[in-house]
């Protein structure tokens, strides 16, 4: 449980984090989102992975904590930018 | 006193430098470092490998008491190996559905290499007899030693190979310009543009690991690589047996008495042990002179649920079973190097994690992978005429298919052989072995002699194809196919079928996006030809 849990919240750390980039932001919304809604974005992320991190060390330790949370974190961050990469194939072909 | 544009040269000229130095690095032993990195990624699932080479053994349902099990094989080594001065036995666990025992034989037997060894039910305490096949322990010793040379020179070449990566990993951080404000960027159908977006996909988000990995790689082998320091700290043979124990469970066998005792019950020894770690997290029962006044017996804690190497056992008294001594701690050097030892290995972890350690270490290979095809991508495009290009870019590219595309062939025939070899064959583990390596070399050969597109979609196609049947071959050569494998919940079995379809499902989609690429660069070579202003835009991807 305490893996699906911390794995969506390093889902959502990224997801968050990737619209926080100005890159995803024009690729996504077209233009540059305000820099408030970019902070928030931000803090989403690093809250969801703070948590993730919380998570895991609360119920396995530091030790297995901190290598499982490596894990998770990085297959959520292939996953989105897997997503992103599909997103942008769709939608570039709709526009086709 | 320097000026901004100063800095701004001098940086520049650091990073080109580093630039190069990331891509040379990278690719002198770069195959190597695939190889290692593939066989490295298969071995954390390498009990369940060696489950599947053994269909003959059966499918644990629940881990047996461990107690029993070690009693019920002590009883039958006192039969088969009687008067040895040592042995050792690996207890069935989650991941382990036989007992492994290795003993020592008398010096001078015929023969003999010193020592004997053999697989055994748990339940019957019987010896088995499975197919001969070092399983899964082949790709896991194959990333660190190599075959067919000394294994002191492979672990040599593995150690320069690591040393290599650790030197690319950190020359690619410096080169990678902007390594957070492109962390989600990936730009499709742009050629060398592409590659490099994939390559750093794969490099940045298993950064840590990557870099983990490489340097605990070093760690477990730093004995070997440097040992100096051991040596002048270490000068007898009584301060070498402090740093052993400092290592391992290995009790230092002494003198026998020559007054034969029987061993005290390895049943209540365990039981003791299981009191202490839990039911099923016992690892390995040593025993030294079992059979005489003198025996030991250590029990060793299982791996699971702690990230250390570092030994954990309890020592008793063989012929009493009195508790001697309970070793759970070693000094702080001994627990870094312990640590570091088993973050390599991630045998601690639970399935989850064990998937997670697999997927990012894939990430790491492909990382490795993509970094090779694109030397040859990103210099194809300066190349005067690319149907005939200069002997190094034939070299390395040639090299590419026969290590990337190629080692998926010869690891995936190294399972059909297992399947195929007849039974009874002399020296048939090592039959699977010489086949692993000679499919290997037919790909180099048919690299060689094809044109490069033609032999990365043919051999991607071959890959495909072998890893797409062998679940087939599974099911036509033993009692175990997917269907049953489902039916009772045996996810071994199931897995490694599954996974092969995945696999071919990979390799397909490789081969087919390769062909295309091919028919695409065709296009764009022609389109160039009638309007030469066009070309400019398109980069030929390999």
């Amino acid at each position: 449980m305490s893996h699906l849990l911390s794995f969506a919240l390093c889902l959502t750390g990224f997801t968050a984090l990737a619209f926080a980039t100005n890159r995803q932001q024009r690729d996504i919304f077209g233009r540059l989102l305000r820099p408030s809604t970019t902070y928030v974005h931000r803090m989403v992320s690093a809250c969801a992975l703070v948590f993730a991190l919380g998570i895991l060390v609360a119920r396995q330790g530091w030790s297995l904590g901190l290598v499982m949370f490596s894990g998770h974190a990085t297959i959520a961050a292939g996953i989105v930018f897997c997503a992103l990469i599909g997103r942008a194939r769709t939608f570039g072909r709709k526009l086709l | 006193m320097k000026t901004d544009n100063d800095v701004q040269v001098a940086g520049r000229g650091i990073r080109q430098s580093m630039s190069s130095l990331h891509t040379w690095a990278g690719l002198l032993l770069g195959w190597i470092l695939y190889a290692m990195f593939l066989t490295g990624t298969v071995s954390y699932f390498k009990d369940e490998l060696s489950q599947w080479m053994r269909p003959e053994l059966p499918r644990l349902s629940q881990i047996p008491d461990q107690a029993v099990v070690a009693q019920r094989i002590a009883d039958e080594l006192s039969d088969i190996a009687p008067g040895t001065s040592q042995w050792s036995i690996r207890l069935p666990d989650a991941r382990n559905n036989s007992v492994y025992a290795f003993w020592r034989t008398p010096a001078g037997n015929p023969g003999g290499r010193g020592f004997g060894e053999a697989n055994f039910d748990p339940a019957t305490g019987q010896r088995v007899t499975s197919r001969g096949t070092l399983g899964g322990e082949f790709f896991y010793r194959f990333h660190f030693q190599f075959h067919y040379m000394p294994v002191v020179w492979g672990r040599w070449l593995a150690g320069a190979a690591a040393m290599f990566m650790l030197v690319a990993i950190v020359s690619g951080v410096i080169t990678h310009k902007k390594i957070f404000v492109d962390f989600f960027t990936f730009r499709w159908g742009k050629g060398q543009r592409s590659w490099l977006d994939a390559h750093n996909a794969f490099s940045v988000f298993g950064l840590p690991f990557h870099f983990m990995i490489t340097y605990t790689g070093l760690v477990t082998m730093m004995a070997l690589y440097m040992p100096w320091g051991e040596r002048v700290a270490f000068k007898n043979p009584a301060e070498q047996q402090q740093l052993n124990a400092e290592l391992s469970a290995f009790i230092q066998p002494g003198k026998p008495s020559g007054q034969k005792v029987p061993l005290a019950s390895v049943e209540d020894m365990v039981r003791q042990a299981q009191e202490r770690w839990g039911r099923d997290n016992v690892g390995r029962v040593n025993a030294v002179h079992p059979g005489d006044a003198a025996a030991r017996v250590a029990v060793t804690r299982g791996e699971a649920g702690r990230v250390s190497m570092s030994p954990q056992y309890m020592e008793f008294e063989g012929t009493t079973g009195k508790l001697l001594a309970v070793r759970e701690d070693v000094g702080a050097a001994a627990e870094t190097r312990g640590v570091l030892y088993a973050l390599h290995l991630g045998r601690f972890g639970d399935t989850v994690t064990r998937w997670l350690y697999f997927l990012v270490s894939f990430m790491g290979t492909a990382m490795v992978g993509s970094g090779l095809v694109m030397w040859t991508v990103k210099r194809r495009q300066k190349l005067p005429d690319p149907d005939r290009p200069y002997f190094g870019f034939r070299l390395v590219e040639r090299l590419n298919i026969a290590s990337i595309a190629g080692l998926s062939i010869a690891m995936t025939a190294f399972l059909w052989a297992n399947r195929l070899l007849p039974h009874p064959l002399e020296g048939r583990a090592n039959w699977e072995i010489d086949l692993f390596f000679i499919v290997w070399a037919f790909t180099l050969l048919h690299a060689l002699v094809r044109p490069a597109k033609s032999a990365w979609v043919e051999q991607l196609w071959a890959a495909s194809a072998l890893l797409f049947l062998l679940p087939v071959l599974n099911a036509v050569t033993t009692q175990r196919p997917l269907w049953h494998s489902l039916a009772e919940g045996d996810w071994v079995f199931a897995g490694v079928d599954i996974m092969c379809w995945a696999l071919a499902a990979l390799h397909a989609v490789l081969a087919i996006r390769t062909a295309r690429q091919e028919t695409r660069s065709q296009f764009r070579r022609k389109t160039s030809r009638e309007a030469p202003t066009a070309v400019a835009s398109g980069g030929a991807a390999g």
